[in-house]
């Protein structure tokens, strides 16, 4: 499903150049459900935005499902993030003058569903995460388990292969984030591939591998048994 | 569709904004409207003011006191010249009038001949105007203005009465209809005696002044030229022609328009500056909801949002804000000019052509700063622009 080779990310902050990604290569197989592990400035969630082609790779490939995205264009890639990639990420980034529902309902918007069946999606995509109850709530008016979890539905709506998490329970209490990652642990049972970012070694723990990023490369990779 | 639907949503969901957006472009609408429509009514009533007096209407003024060749025989000539319609000497004078205990001090006494009245198109509401006899004879008669009459006896139907000015008995043989106020002060406080008596009391002899009426409007320039030769072959001899002037209504409403004109440019050019202030209000608010925005796109982007889903949904929100503060602004304005047209005695009316101008002013600055940032967020890197926080 995704297939690293040599990645490279340089980085300029403050006049310095900052190596976020050195020489990355690893590969994640269809309906895994994989954690990447390590501290903050790692380089983890530079990763995690070129797997989810928020951002581009400086040098070597990715491919995608097979096809590789280095010679997409704007538009390409809006239609990968659209169709193929779930993101989640650890801030929601929810609109928060849309309600849940609208909010889920974003991403087939940009796909051109039409109204009636984009409400129905939506709408059984925030069951799923347990949000029927809540479809009218704007983000202000909802908790940060909620708001995660409709971040979640507006991820899965799309039916999209691959789920990306960046750190999703890291503004979130322990037992609320145990419940996200029991909706993880579902959806992988139900085939998604899911990789899933953190720096807590318990919930990297859940997954079925894990994989380790210090200083921008990829340290050991543990088999998980579980 | 959808960006026609994400835009209203996003308008409604920002009032504040929304609100301040549109206040920019209302303000800069009514200030040019309002202002231009009030210049171009000044310009209108000025005009009607002169068409009142009628447009077909030259006055001859002579600048000689000796050897002037002007008497009522050369004033009965001018009269079959070609174009001209009538010729009457005038000659003014003011001073206290007393009937009986009355006393009238603001009148206007106008020396002159008959058909001065059709001159000025006065029309008599009693008895009859100045004659041949009167002028010959010079008898101590006059015509009133209606404030004139009103003053000294009272009352309008005074034919008969008798005043003094000077200790001289005038007799009144006829009042004036009504003729209202015009930009050169009231026209009913006149008080009209035979040219002749006025020589003698006001102790000025010759004529230096001719109200000439041409046949039609279009005759004015004919009537113009035909007195300009006449006048010429009078007065021979060295700077003949500026020992006189000719002066037409039509000249002195160009001049007027000229003024007014440039009144009506003076106030657009205010108005142009309100709206360019608007405009600024406007690239403000815009601007100032950049990093918001930038976010909002980075989001919208990471979900799969294109370049174009994100313009076209700004550019419909741009376009509607504009729109509706557009429309609202002529609104304003017109309920602004229909309360104001009382207030200033003047006709307003709406130039179409500048409400489109303004209009379109403050939607195309609308689009181009609300659109400005948009275009600016939507080529970054999503993971860039949500990083705006």
């Amino acid at each position: 499903m995704i297939k690293m080779e040599g990645i490279n990310k340089c980085y300029r902050l403050g006049g310095e150049n900052i190596h976020a990604l050195s020489d990355v290569s690893f590969n994640v197989a269809d309906g895994e459900y994989v954690a990447i592990i390590g501290p903050s400035g790692s380089g983890k969630s530079t990763l995690m935005n070129i797997i989810g082609c928020l951002d581009v790779q400086d040098s070597g490939s990715y491919k995608l499902a097979g096809t590789d995205t280095s010679k997409f264009s704007g538009r390409q890639l809006a239609k990968l993030r659209n169709t193929h990639i779930g993101f989640i990420f650890q801030g929601f980034n929810l609109l928060g003058r849309l309600n849940a529902l609208e909010n889920v309902e974003l991403p087939l918007i940009y796909q051109g569903v039409r109204r009636k069946q984009r409400r129905q999606r939506a709408e059984e995509a925030l069951s799923i995460v347990g949000l029927a109850d809540r479809m009218k709530h704007r983000p202000s008016q909802l908790s940060g388990g909620q708001q995660q979890r409709v971040a979640i539905a507006r991820a899965l709506v799309a039916n999209p292969q691959i789920i990306l998490a960046d750190e999703p329970t890291g503004n979130l209490d322990t037992s609320t984030g145990a419940e996200i990652m029991d909706i993880f642990e579902k959806l992988n049972a139900e085939g998604k591939t899911i990789v899933l970012i953190t720096h807590d070694t318990n919930i990297a723990a859940r997954a079925q591998r894990s994989l380790s990023i210090v200083d921008g490369r990829i340290g050991f990779e543990a088999q998980e048994v579980m | 569709m959808q960006s026609i639907q994400m835009a209203f949503k996003s308008i409604m969901g920002n009032k504040m904004r929304s609100f301040l957006t549109m206040l920019g472009i209302i303000i800069g609408v009514v200030a040019v409207v309002v202002l231009v429509s009030i210049g171009q009514g000044a310009n209108q009533s000025v005009s009607e003011s002169i068409q009142k007096m009628g447009t077909n209407l030259l006055s001859v003024n002579i600048n000689m006191r000796r050897n002037n060749p002007i008497n009522l025989d050369r004033v009965n000539e001018m009269r079959r010249l070609e174009g001209v319609a009538q010729a009457s000497p005038v000659s003014n004078s003011s001073g206290t009038l007393k009937a009986g205990l009355n006393q009238y001090e603001d009148g206007s006494i106008i020396a002159t001949t008959p058909g001065y009245d059709v001159i000025r198109n006065y029309s008599l509401k009693y008895g009859r105007f100045i004659t041949e006899p009167d002028v010959n004879n010079r008898s101590f008669v006059a015509v009133l203005g209606q404030e004139a009459a009103e003053e000294l006896f009272g009352s309008l139907n005074v034919v008969g009465e008798s005043f003094t000015w000077k200790g001289y008995p005038f007799t009144v043989v006829g009042v004036l209809n009504e003729i209202g106020t015009s930009m050169i002060g009231s026209g009913d406080n006149l008080i009209i005696i035979p040219y002749t008596v006025g020589e003698r009391l006001f102790q000025r002899k010759g004529i230096s002044s001719v109200y000439v009426s041409a046949m039609s409007a279009d005759n004015v320039s004919i009537a113009q030229e035909s007195l300009t030769s006449y006048m010429d072959r009078l007065m021979v001899g060295a700077y003949s022609s500026t020992k006189y002037n000719i002066y037409n209504q039509t000249t002195a409403l160009k001049t007027l328009n000229t003024a007014t004109n440039t009144l009506t440019l003076m106030l657009g050019g205010i108005a142009a500056i309100s709206l360019l202030v608007g405009g600024i209000g406007i690239m403000n608010i815009m601007l100032v909801s950049v990093s918001e925005r930038t976010r909002e796109i980075g989001i919208r982007k990471a979900i799969g949002a294109t370049r174009r889903n994100i313009l076209s949904q700004f550019l419909v929100e741009a376009l509607v804000l504009s729109l509706i503060g557009g429309l609202i602004g002529l609104g304003i304005s017109v309920l602004a000019t229909r309360l104001l047209e009382p207030a200033l005695e003047m006709t307003l009316n709406i130039s179409p052509s500048i409400a489109a101008l303004s209009v379109g002013f403050s939607l195309s600055i609308g689009v181009i700063f609300g659109l400005y940032p948009a275009n600016k967020a939507s080529k970054l890197l999503p993971v860039i622009a949500l990083r705006h926080e």
